[in-house]
């Protein structure tokens, strides 16, 4: 927790992903302007040519592929008082955990070839994890990408020395307020039921299923999901490929 | 009582929408759904809706609505908010239009809340008599299917024309100022009673015994093994409480801009079968398991509100039961079987 | 949009006087409204405590009725709002709404036995009826404080218990607390707060007993009172939930059809104890 009325020294770093989360807050716009009010920015590759070691927050985005990843990780864990995760991959692993459905191996053959990686330590992987896999997170900022007005609300709130309030209810609630009429009575299929929401229940607003990217909500009734995803038409293995896409993660705690 | 004919209460709404100061709200298709929308033309005005997404609540308890403006650049700076827009609501059910009434109850009781009842007081609400009956609705058997008061005007569609009963005064100059309506004759009158009497046999969805028992039944229910069995598949995600027209629950948050000067405390809808709904700061959640969030809602919907303000809060729109994906939120179904458990 | 001065949710601008660390976590604030009025609140009330930015919380009131001169509340650090409080300096201004809740009938208590018994942060609007109490004393009978705690540390108004023990014929009072560390001076009882009530003696027909504490606490503290035979007309106890509006609106402290923030939090046993998740 900050204490209030002093600016922290705040980093962005980037692990394994497209860096679009760290592109949404460039994406500010004119509010960037009362960010850097705010906050000291001291370190922002995407954005500045100036890097400092000094910070107080560090936020992170990406997920985590290889120890030398896991050093970084742990000394930005060291020298930041608070650590955030932005984002999908750095949150839940996000897309990049598609690939822990194959053993490294596999996944190197497929991607490189034959090309000799051995002894180069950038290309020594193991399965993705999650940065909270790795080091203590203090604040999860969800989303592929992340949502610029939660974003604001979790630095709004670190500046006030409050806690970011993250919601552990299903975008079912935000989709409701919204008025939407049901994605499964329009035919399609949904894992809003069962996803943190926070989003703004921005992909059933505009037609689509959600598909997760925000991570499951804290205690998710994923087998009444199946049963649901199941019932409106989909077999079994589809029903459960739903959660591949950004919630491989949670797979191991579905029952069914 | 009056009679418009159709073609003059299109330009009824069409004067309203661009004469009449307040907006001119109605219902409109959405898919094949139907919401309460800002109305452009009465082209639009879709009167033989059978329900809507959300229920006219929406527009006197807002979904998100700022309680407060703050300033933090000053020691303590804070003016209280209450956007009011006036509105002509044209389209609402009986059942609806009694859940505003029970909404205005609870908001008058003890404490009025003028964030809710001036929004109320400065519109004029229309109601439609039932042409269409959605599948899930049981308002026949909440004796809500009709109504004899709550709206300013309330329309039955008697085939060329609507009958037209004035539920206040200000419902009465709004047709003087902006209708061309007659008195009705004795044709009207008999075909509008014969549209009213044939409104309870629309109806698919019915409780199996009369809804003032329900207070009664759930006071021997409490322990009943149905709200285990049946929120084993609860997804907590509160749909039940987010469309329906008798649910007030709201959370409070401050929300502050960037720039840590300017900010808003707002309230926002909430729901009771949300997991973190009776959780307190030390950690402690009063209510943590489904089946007890589950219940909750049954028993405050039948027996805990009744106690309260003398009412059954549910108005059987239906809205619930069409809205729960795993169907567990049936109040039809619920409460007929525990009316057989106490059988 | 319309903004008026005042609504139901309207904050009274307010000024903290004075703050004194009482625990580790738990700090004493001395309030004043700053239009001078003073609260008029009965002891067992609370109010909604606002921190601009960061929200609004439920805090009961800890001083006694009869100090006018601004009013006290403890407050640990715990959420957002009692965190940002615990932040503040004397000066400071928050707000507040209220106070809300029907409190103790100190009234109906005159001429009983009053046996107070307090677990932890329950002992802070406990402390504003006993000092009420005391200063009427003549209205009342026995009286006996039975207050327990985790450690000796968390002691809450530290000073004024051990003043307790100069008020022979006054206040009998027995302490407790689940553990104690080393370092620690401590001479009371060490064990859970039902280890209290037997060296409590008091008659079950003149006597109330006033409970406030953690949730867990009253199952166990009502039965061992049941079974030393007090009425449940006599056992009068004050719930906590989240009282979120104060105002009998928003719907989180309802238990069955009682909303807590109206109807409570201070409710007599036996009107609450069929209800079912009250206890």
């Amino acid at each position: 927790m900050m204490r209030p009325g002093v600016k922290p020294r705040v980093a962005f770093f980037d692990f394994a992903s497209c860096e679009g989360c760290q592109l949404q807050v460039v994406n500010l716009e004119e509010s960037v302007i009362d960010l850097i009010d705010i906050v000291n920015v001291v370190s922002f590759r995407e954005a500045m040519k100036e890097h400092s070691d000094d910070y107080d927050i560090a936020f992170v985005e990406g997920s985590i592929m290889r120890p030398m990843d896991e050093e970084r990780l742990k000394n930005i864990r060291n020298r930041a008082k608070i650590l955030v995760a932005l984002g999908a991959c750095a949150c839940i692993g996000g897309i990049n955990t598609l690939r822990n459905r194959y053993s490294v191996e596999h996944v190197k053959k497929v991607v490189y070839g034959d090309a000799d990686m051995d002894g180069n330590p950038f290309f020594d992987v193991f399965h993705t994890k999650a940065v909270g896999d790795v080091v203590d997170v203090d604040y999860y900022v969800h989303g592929c990408p992340i949502n610029r007005d939660e974003l604001a609300k979790v630095v709004t709130s670190l500046a006030l020395g409050k806690k970011p309030e993250i919601p552990n209810y299903p975008v079912c609630v935000e989709c409701k307020k919204k008025g939407n009429v049901c994605i499964f009575e329009r035919g399609g299929f949904c894992l809003g039921p069962v996803t943190r929401a926070g989003c703004g229940a921005i992909c059933p607003t505009n037609g689509s299923g959600c598909e997760g990217c925000r991570g499951l909500v804290d205690n998710p009734n994923t087998d009444s999901e199946l049963e649901v995803l199941e019932k409106y038409g989909l077999r079994l293995e589809d029903a459960l490929g739903k959660f591949d896409i950004f919630c491989y993660r949670y797979k191991g705690e579905i029952s069914k | 009582m009056r009679i418009i004919d159709k073609k003059d209460f299109i330009e009824f709404v069409n004067l309203l929408i661009t004469k009449d100061a307040r907006t001119v709200v109605g219902v409109k298709a959405k898919g094949d759904k139907f919401i309460y929308d800002e109305l452009a033309s009465a082209d639009e005005l879709r009167l033989d809706f059978d329900v809507t997404v959300l229920s006219p609540k929406k527009y006197f308890m807002p979904p998100t609505e700022t309680l407060l403006e703050y300033d933090l650049s000053s020691d303590f700076k804070v003016m209280s908010v209450n956007e009011v827009t006036p509105l002509i609501i044209i389209g609402i059910h009986p059942y609806d239009l009694i859940a505003l009434q029970q909404m205005e109850t609870v908001f008058r009781d003890t404490y009025p809340d003028a964030n809710h009842l001036l929004k109320l007081e400065r519109s004029i609400l229309i109601g439609t008599n039932m042409q269409n009956v959605s599948p899930h609705s049981f308002a026949a058997s909440m004796g809500t299917a009709t109504t004899r008061y709550g709206y300013d005007l309330m329309l039955t569609d008697i085939g060329d024309s609507y009958y037209v009963e004035l539920g206040s005064d200000r419902g009465e100059e709004l047709l003087e100022r902006y209708a061309r309506v007659s008195m009705p004759d004795e044709s009207h009158k008999k075909r509008f009673e014969a549209v009213i009497n044939g409104i309870v046999g629309k109806f698919q969805k019915k409780l199996n015994f009369p809804a003032d028992e329900l207070p009664a039944i759930l006071a021997k229910t409490y322990d009943s093994d149905l709200w285990a069995n049946k929120a084993e598949k609860c997804l907590s995600c509160g749909s039940c409480n987010l469309v329906c027209p008798t649910c007030y629950c709201f959370d409070v948050q401050d929300v502050t801009e960037l720039n840590l000067r300017k900010g808003e405390r707002i309230r926002t809808w909430d729901g009771c079968l949300l997991e973190d709904f009776a959780k307190v700061a030390t950690g402690e959640n009063f209510r943590e398991d489904r089946a007890s969030r589950y219940r909750h809602r049954f028993m405050r919907k039948g027996k805990f509100l009744h106690e309260r303000f003398g009412f059954i809060a549910c108005v059987g729109c239906g809205r619930c039961a069409s809205g729960c994906l795993p169907d567990i939120a049936d109040p039809v179904e619920v409460y007929n079987t525990l009316k057989e458990e106490v059988l | 949009m319309t903004r008026e001065n005042v609504t139901i949710y309207t904050p009274r601008p307010a000024t903290i006087k004075r703050i004194k660390q009482m625990t580790e976590n738990e700090k004493l604030f001395e309030i004043i409204l700053d239009d001078d009025m003073p609260l008029g609140h009965n002891p067992g009330q609370f109010v909604e405590v606002s921190v601009m930015g960061i929200g609004e919380a439920p805090i009961s009131v800890s001083s006694p009725p009869t100090k006018t001169d601004g009013f006290e509340l403890c407050v640990r650090a715990v959420g957002n709002v009692t965190r940002a409080m615990h932040a503040m300096k004397v000066g400071d201004k928050i707000g507040i709404r209220g106070p809300f809740g029907n409190g103790f009938k100190t009234n109906m208590l005159k001429g009983k036995d009053l046996l107070f018994i307090c677990g932890g942060l329950g002992f802070a609007p406990m402390r504003s009826l006993i000092n009420y109490v005391l200063a009427y004393r003549r209205d009342y009978g026995e009286i006996a404080v039975l207050y327990g705690c985790k450690r000796p540390c968390d002691l809450l108004f530290a000073d004024e218990v051990k003043r307790w023990r100069f008020m022979d014929g006054i206040l009998d009072h027995h302490l407790t607390v689940d553990e104690v560390c080393e370092g620690e001076s401590w001479e009371h009882n060490i064990g859970v707060i039902t280890t209290l009530i037997p060296k409590a003696k008091f008659n079950p027909e003149t006597t109330y007993a006033l409970i406030c504490g953690p949730p867990v606490m009253y199952r166990y503290v009502i039965h061992s009172l049941k079974e030393k035979g007090l009425p449940d007309e006599h056992i009068i106890v004050s719930l906590e939930r989240r009282m979120k509006c104060g105002l009998g609106k928003c719907g989180h402290c309802q238990i069955n059809s009682t909303y807590v923030c109206q109807d409570g939090p201070v409710f007599v046993y036996s009107e609450i104890k069929d209800l079912q998740e009250a206890i």
